[in-house]
């Protein structure tokens, strides 16, 4: 069946295909046919009349030679086909192994970008940590000073009720020597309201102190201490016993004060030697962006 | 009239004539004065001037030999006082020691003749302002590790100075306005120093925020006090030795070798107070990426500064991660750069 299949090969390399239209248009309005089984026979049949004649092989010793190169021939067939199975296998893994890196590689980049956006974050809670706790510790310094002051605060207040204890014994001789009844009683009523919220806003420092978070804990013991200074220095006005005030920024214009006078100078007619420096317009809008204007 | 109202005024107040962005910048340094203000080019403008004079006697022909040669000069108290680089270069020429308003980087208490002659030379490089109250930062040195000095005196001496020529005076510490100037691309995030002629100022910045600021009271002063001494010659020789262009990795002479050792010397003494700071762990920012150093200053422009800088970092266990170190292109005048940025962004 091989040897068929073999001449039908050799038969298709050596012939060609035409269509009847080409044939047609050649003249030719017939054609021969022979089927490729026939062509086989008669080349076996032409093989051993050859073989014959020949009388250097016995017929049968050449069937047995054709038939062992057929076998051979099958082997080597299987052989290769086995051979083109494989490599197409190893081709198909190469593919599915290509496939594998392709989707391993993005996958990769995925979490590079996601490393990268995770050490950002790191950084920026870093930084906000080490802000929190530098707040924190200021908080804890306000807190102790706040306390301090509450303290002496109290003090004020015991001495402030004792003068006003006695200023309310001692029979007033002349009005104008000493605070009026209504002064005292104005007096009186803003040390109860001030006590009041003194107390009030203990309270609430203590009972929520360890619940809020530093910044508003911050903002009520500023509000305290601002408003017992505020009270402390409107009644220590009225009594005539306020504290030093804060003075004015130190001011050295005076320092200066001889160097205003005119001196024989030619520094008007001296050009000042002046270079061109490089734009700041790149670093104004880094700045705004930080920010946040940009 | 609050600031805002003022930046808002001057368009409409003066029109093309100040199309510039208002705010100027001034570098009050010990060696040397420089304003810097935003010109229409988009770019700035900066005048630099040395902070010295010498006083020389009082004649009618040194009066027109100096307008002659157009150098500044001021009569004070009877003597003839010249001003600046041309103090400096006299002072060469005789052999004599220039006067100087400032040491160690403040107000110098030993100089009786510092204020008049500040003011005189600030006025020139400051110019007016160009409207009433017009924004104007100037740099202050940041409290020494090393010596006890005042600069809250310092500061509020050249703030009434400032404020007195009509401007509106902002202090900012000198190491920062390195950062302002130099380290935009780091977000400026970073390290800038200051090497100047009478300190050596740091300033450690997180996003433009001043995480700490020292200085050490080293500087361009200090190298020629030393080189001074030890090849017994003037102060202003040994700085002239100094500012000829001299290259401090490869000295070409005795005097160039003496240079070179106190400049090694000063920049490890700066390394090293850094990373003491760091390691002492006291209100220290913790960076966890690489950040820049930026150096400035004119103590800084000597030849093969920066590869010396990056030799001695290398030698020291520094604490934290360092990206780039870099001497800016404008050393000179980054510190009135970055008080110019201060200025222009401080009213935005």
């Amino acid at each position: 069946m091989e040897s068929v299949n073999e001449i039908k090969e050799a038969l298709s390399a050596r012939s060609r295909t035409a269509t009847l239209d080409e044939l047609r248009s050649e003249g030719k309005k017939k054609v021969r046919l022979i089927r490729a089984e026939q062509v086989a026979a008669m080349v076996v049949e032409a093989v051993h009349a050859a073989i014959e004649q020949s009388g250097l092989i016995d017929p049968k010793e050449a069937e047995r030679l054709v038939e062992k190169s057929r076998v051979e021939f099958r082997s080597i067939l299987r052989e290769r086909e086995q051979e083109a199975q494989h490599a197409h296998d190893v081709e198909q893994k190469l593919a599915t192994s290509e496939t594998q890196l392709r989707e391993l590689g993005a996958r990769s980049q995925e979490l590079s970008a996601a490393l990268a956006d995770t050490r950002v974050q790191l950084e920026a809670a870093g930084a906000e940590s080490t802000r929190h706790r530098d707040e924190v510790i200021d908080t804890r310094a306000e807190v102790a000073r706040c306390r301090s002051e509450l303290e002496q605060a109290h003090g004020t207040i015991a001495e402030l009720q004792e003068q006003v204890a006695q200023v309310q014994r001692t029979p007033a001789p002349v009005a104008a020597q000493g605070p009026g009844t209504d002064l005292l009683m104005s007096l009186v009523n803003e040390m109860a309201s001030m006590k009041a919220n003194l107390m009030n806003q203990q309270a609430q420092e203590r009972a929520p102190a360890a619940a809020t978070a530093g910044a508003e804990f911050s903002a009520a013991i500023d509000k305290l201490s601002g408003t017992l200074n505020d009270r402390l220095e409107k009644l220590g006005k009225k009594m005539g016993v306020s504290a030093a005030v804060d003075g004015d920024a130190v001011d050295f214009g005076g320092m200066f004060k001889d160097t205003g006078k005119l001196l024989e100078s030619n520094m008007e007619n001296i050009e000042v030697k002046q270079k061109a420096g490089g734009g700041i317009a790149a670093n104004l809008a880094r700045l705004k962006k930080l920010k946040g204007g940009g | 009239m609050t600031d805002h109202s003022k930046k808002s005024d001057r368009s409409a107040d003066h029109g093309a004539e100040t199309a510039v962005a208002l705010g100027k910048g001034l570098d009050v340094g010990t060696a040397n004065l420089a304003a810097a203000v935003q010109n229409d080019e988009g770019g700035i403008t900066v005048t630099v001037e040395r902070n010295a004079f010498l006083d020389i006697p009082s004649d009618v022909y040194s009066k027109s030999m100096l307008t002659k040669l157009k150098v500044p000069y001021v009569v004070h108290n009877g003597k003839l006082v010249v001003i600046g680089e041309a103090a400096f270069e006299l002072a060469n020429v005789f052999g004599r020691e220039t006067r100087r308003p400032m040491a160690d980087g403040l107000i110098s208490p030993n100089e009786q003749d510092a204020l008049p002659m500040m003011k005189m030379i600030i006025s020139k490089l400051l110019g007016e302002p160009r409207v009433p109250g017009e924004d104007c930062y100037f740099c202050v040195p940041a409290p020494s590790l090393d010596v006890d000095n005042n600069v809250v005196y310092h500061q509020g001496l050249f703030e009434s100075l400032v404020n007195k020529m009509g401007y509106t005076a902002h202090a900012i510490n000198e190491a920062h306005a390195v950062v302002f100037a130099e380290l935009a691309e780091s977000d400026f995030t970073g390290i800038g120093l200051s090497f100047g002629g009478g300190m050596a100022n740091a300033c450690i910045t997180y996003k433009s925020i001043p995480c700490l600021s020292f200085s050490v009271a080293r500087g361009g002063d200090w190298i020629d006090k030393n080189v001074a001494a030890v090849l017994g010659c003037p102060r202003s020789k040994a700085a002239h030795i100094k500012e000829r262009g001299i290259d401090i990795r490869d000295p070409k002479s005795r005097e160039e070798e003496a240079v070179a050792i106190y400049y090694r010397s000063l920049i490890n003494y700066v390394l090293q107070n850094i990373k003491a700071r760091f390691e002492s762990g006291q209100n220290m920012p913790s960076f966890t990426t690489p950040i820049d150093i930026a150096c400035a200053g004119g103590t800084s422009l000597v030849g093969g500064f920066i590869e010396v800088f990056r030799d001695e970092f290398a030698k020291i266990d520094f604490p934290i991660p360092v990206g780039r170190i870099f001497r800016s292109e404008e050393a000179l005048t980054a510190v009135a750069k970055g008080c110019l940025v201060a200025a222009a962004i401080g009213g935005s």
